[in-house]
């Protein structure tokens, strides 16, 4: 925690410095950096979609998910390292495990605290340290490692010019693609399906929905566990673009945030804005100045828009 | 409009008794999560219950800090170094491994203090004063960042104690207080810029975590890359703990530089080293020196995304002595087959032995054991270390370490390509940028400046055997 200010306080320095920022503009390096960013986007995408049906959907403020991404990356290390078993096949099992783990919240701790934010937020915030502390003692604190699928390695390659190549790697391409599903079925669940119908309806009044004979605390606990579910995915997927450690999800967490919160909450398609717009321009900025300062500018910019637009960009205007 | 007004409800409905509940909720569980690690290692309790004063040297046993966090960020390495100290002190405790044939310090048992500051800067600074002045121990070892020394630093100097530091490190400090047993710069850095240019060209790109040791560790390579006749091509720094590694990924593509110089730290190193591979640029491409990259790191990103790279350390697993030999079997036996061993790790463990051997001097000489006969005892403390033969420069207390070069195999382990003929004498202040400066202690506890400005070329000084 108290790594931040440090952070931020240097990379001011940083740009007090004014380092040498517009090297030669190359048209191909800036292709690749914004195909960079679609990386970018997969990453923050895959991460904010659990987070936007906690907090979109269900309005919860949950200050553990970050943990829910740690608990599905070390599902699939256990599997990988105990069977064997290709990354990709552990998905549904890191989605099931993290599911069920998020249910178990749901009816333990979250469910007692609906509707009151700052509660659910300091227990929430309390619960991601007490799993952090158990994975820690079950697994040691050392970085685990996770391996990715032979057949993801490698670049896509669009074109070439003289030496040089627009590229981006299969895994990145897989990671947005696996974004982009999710996204999707999410969508058709949310706005299809019987289930999804009841799910909005109790967001919306939820004593009107029991009157009609919803059973809103499964609905609860389904919802909740979904989202859960989806960060246990991007878990595994990120996983082996680095290694297993408790305190990975923090990492994610901020970034997450920012992402619901810029998109807007009230639909789906806001988290998928607040990733590209967050991804480009933070590939944009840290390719022109630097990776420190772009984090910085970034958030500065998120808080300046909150301020204006509290329900996020893409939120259509409601009469209240 | 909808949603401010709800959540200033929330605000508003919470009384104050259910703002304590709720608060000393949070408190309850993160104390708990802070203390659980801990207490499954051995830890003697502590407490004023110890009023005889065992710095004189009680029948009980002489009390130690050990200062590693065990949660919190740097947790992932400072538990390690806290293991190689676990296992010297339970060698000198039961007569064991290089300790073999005594027991204790003259029959006097080691008593372990163990603090976990919560990989908290601040908490270093607190805990090293309860560890002084509560707990009464003779000497503290531990820390892992430079910033967490900083924060102790005015502490050890203050109330006169003395600190064993296992880390290498930036230089630029020399403290009376504080014995070095990491490298300095001429012991790691100074050798291994010749040998990137000589191997690879001239061109660097340098990276690092943006906190004070990479980016002065990196000052230093690049004023020597200079002065090698090089060319500094790129310099980027990451926020401590980013995995995303994508953009500078993109600027080494386009300033193509023969190496990269790494002064990553902690989980950024398997980032890195996966998206490099992951977008196209290999070991023979491009390859890595780096500093902070250890056997650690490498069992945790995958020996294959290392293979190829460099890595520059006094220390390496593969070391060929029968002394390391030693060490990696104990330490295996003791914590688990699949552990490795790593730089800091070993000297972690040496420093332990450097202040057993200095306590046992203090013992045979029958003075009452308190800091500045520890301090005087350690100095020129000669210990045969799994890396060779290493000493405690009677100068400065940094220590004469070998400085080796070790290109990393498809095993995980090192092929040392580069290694000094003997430990090399430790120079606090770095040549590239300080030139002619040093540091020597006139007196044992020197508070004066002790830097030594020669204004020449310091020549390079390797460790005698007698």
């Amino acid at each position: 925690m108290n790594v931040l200010p440090i952070n931020a306080l240097s990379s001011l320095i940083h740009l007090a410095q004014a380092t040498p920022a517009a090297k030669s503009f190359d048209p191909i390096a800036i292709t690749n950096q914004l195909l960079n960013g679609v990386g970018i986007i997969g990453i923050l995408l895959l991460t904010g979609l659990g987070l936007s049906i906690t907090f979109g959907v269900m309005r919860i403020i949950n200050l553990a998910h970050g943990e829910f991404i740690m608990l599905g990356a070390y599902t699939s290390f256990v599997l990988q390292s105990n069977f064997k078993m290709d990354l990709l096949l552990t998905i549904p099992f890191s989605f099931l495990f993290t599911a069920f783990i998020g249910a178990i919240v749901e009816r333990t701790i979250v469910r007692r605290l609906y509707g009151r934010a700052v509660e659910t937020l300091l227990a929430t915030w309390g619960l991601s340290i007490v799993i952090q502390g158990v994975v820690k003692l079950i697994f040691t604190a050392q970085l685990k490692y996770v391996k990715a699928p032979p057949y993801t390695r490698g670049n896509w390659t669009p074109f070439q010019i003289g030496g040089q190549a627009i590229e981006i790697s299969y895994y990145r391409l897989f990671i947005i693609f696996m974004a982009l599903l999710l996204l999707g079925i999410t969508a058709f669940l949310l706005y299809r399906t019987k289930l999804g119908r009841e799910v909005r309806a109790v967001t919306q009044n939820r004593d009107m929905a029991k009157c009609l004979g919803i059973n809103t605390s499964l609905v609860d606990m389904l919802t909740f566990a979904y989202g859960c579910g989806l960060a246990g995915v991007a878990g595994t997927v990120i996983s082996s673009l680095k290694s297993v450690a408790p305190p990975m999800g923090q990492d994610y967490l901020v970034d997450a945030w920012m992402t619901v919160v810029t998109g807007g909450v009230d639909k789906l398609v806001g988290v998928l804005a607040g990733a590209v717009l967050i991804g480009e321009s933070n590939a944009a900025i840290a390719y022109l100045i630097n990776d420190p300062t772009a984090r910085v500018i970034v958030l500065a910019a998120v808080i300046v828009l909150i301020r204006y637009r509290p329900e996020g960009l893409f939120t259509v205007q409601k009469r209240s | 409009m909808k949603k401010i007004n709800r959540s200033n409800d929330a605000l508003n409905g919470i009384t104050r008794r259910r703002f304590i509940q709720y608060g000393s909720l949070a408190a309850a569980t993160s104390i708990v999560a802070a203390c659980a690690p801990t207490a499954t290692t051995p830890t003697t309790t502590t407490g004023a219950t110890s009023s005889a004063s065992p710095a004189a040297g009680g029948a009980k046993g002489i009390k130690v800090g050990v200062m590693y966090s065990t949660t919190g960020t740097i947790a992932i390495v400072e538990k390690s170094l806290q293991d190689a100290t676990f296992l010297a002190i339970d060698q000198i405790n039961e007569g064991t491994g290089p300790w073999a044939g005594k027991k204790g310090i003259d029959g006097q048992m080691i008593e372990k203090v163990v603090v976990n500051p919560d990989s908290n800067w601040d908490l270093y600074n607190q805990m090293s004063k309860r560890l002084i002045d509560e707990d009464k121990v003779v000497c503290v070892l531990g820390c892992y960042t430079s910033a967490s020394r900083k924060s102790v630093l005015p502490v050890f100097e203050e109330k006169d104690s003395l600190l064993y530091y296992p880390v290498y490190y930036e230089g630029n400090e020399c403290s009376s207080n504080v014995i070095y047993t990491g490298a300095a710069p001429n012991q790691q850095i100074t050798d291994s810029i010749p040998f990137c240019i000589k191997t690879f060209g001239k061109k660097g790109f340098f990276i690092g975590s943006d906190y004070i040791y990479p980016k002065e560790s990196n000052r230093i390579a690049k004023a020597e890359l200079v002065n090698g006749g090089g060319e500094v091509v790129g310099d980027e720094y990451a926020a401590l703990g980013t995995t995303e590694f994508i953009t500078i990924i993109n600027k080494i593509k386009q300033a193509k530089p023969n190496f990269i110089l790494s002064n990553l730290v902690g989980d950024s190193i398997p980032a890195f080293y996966k998206q490099l591979k992951d977008a196209g640029i290999t070991s023979k491409d491009i390859p890595i020196m780096a500093f902070p990259t250890t056997e650690e790191e490498i069992q945790a990103m995958g020996p294959e995304f290392a293979e190829g790279h460099y890595s520059s350390f006094n220390y390496f697993q593969s070391v060929d002595t029968p002394e390391n030999k030693a060490f990696v079997e104990q330490f295996k036996a003791k914590f688990g087959k699949e552990r490795v061993t790593n730089g800091v790790m070993e000297a972690a463990y040496i420093q332990t032995f450097f202040m057993a051997q200095a306590m046992e001097k203090v013992a045979k000489e029958k003075k009452a054991l308190n800091t500045s006969s520890l301090r005087e005892a350690t100095r020129g403390q000669v210990f045969k270390a799994p890396q060779g033969t290493v000493k405690v420069d009677p100068d400065n207390y940094h220590s004469y370490l070998y400085s080796r070069i070790g290109k990393w195999k498809a095993d995980g382990q090192a092929e040392i390509v580069f290694a000094t003929k003997a430990a090399v004498k430790p120079i606090p202040w770095s040549q590239a940028l300080y030139k002619g400066r040093t540091c020597v202690h006139k007196t044992p506890d020197d508070r004066s400046n002790s830097n030594v400005e020669t204004k020449k070329d310091l020549p390079v000084e390797f460790l005698k055997e007698t």
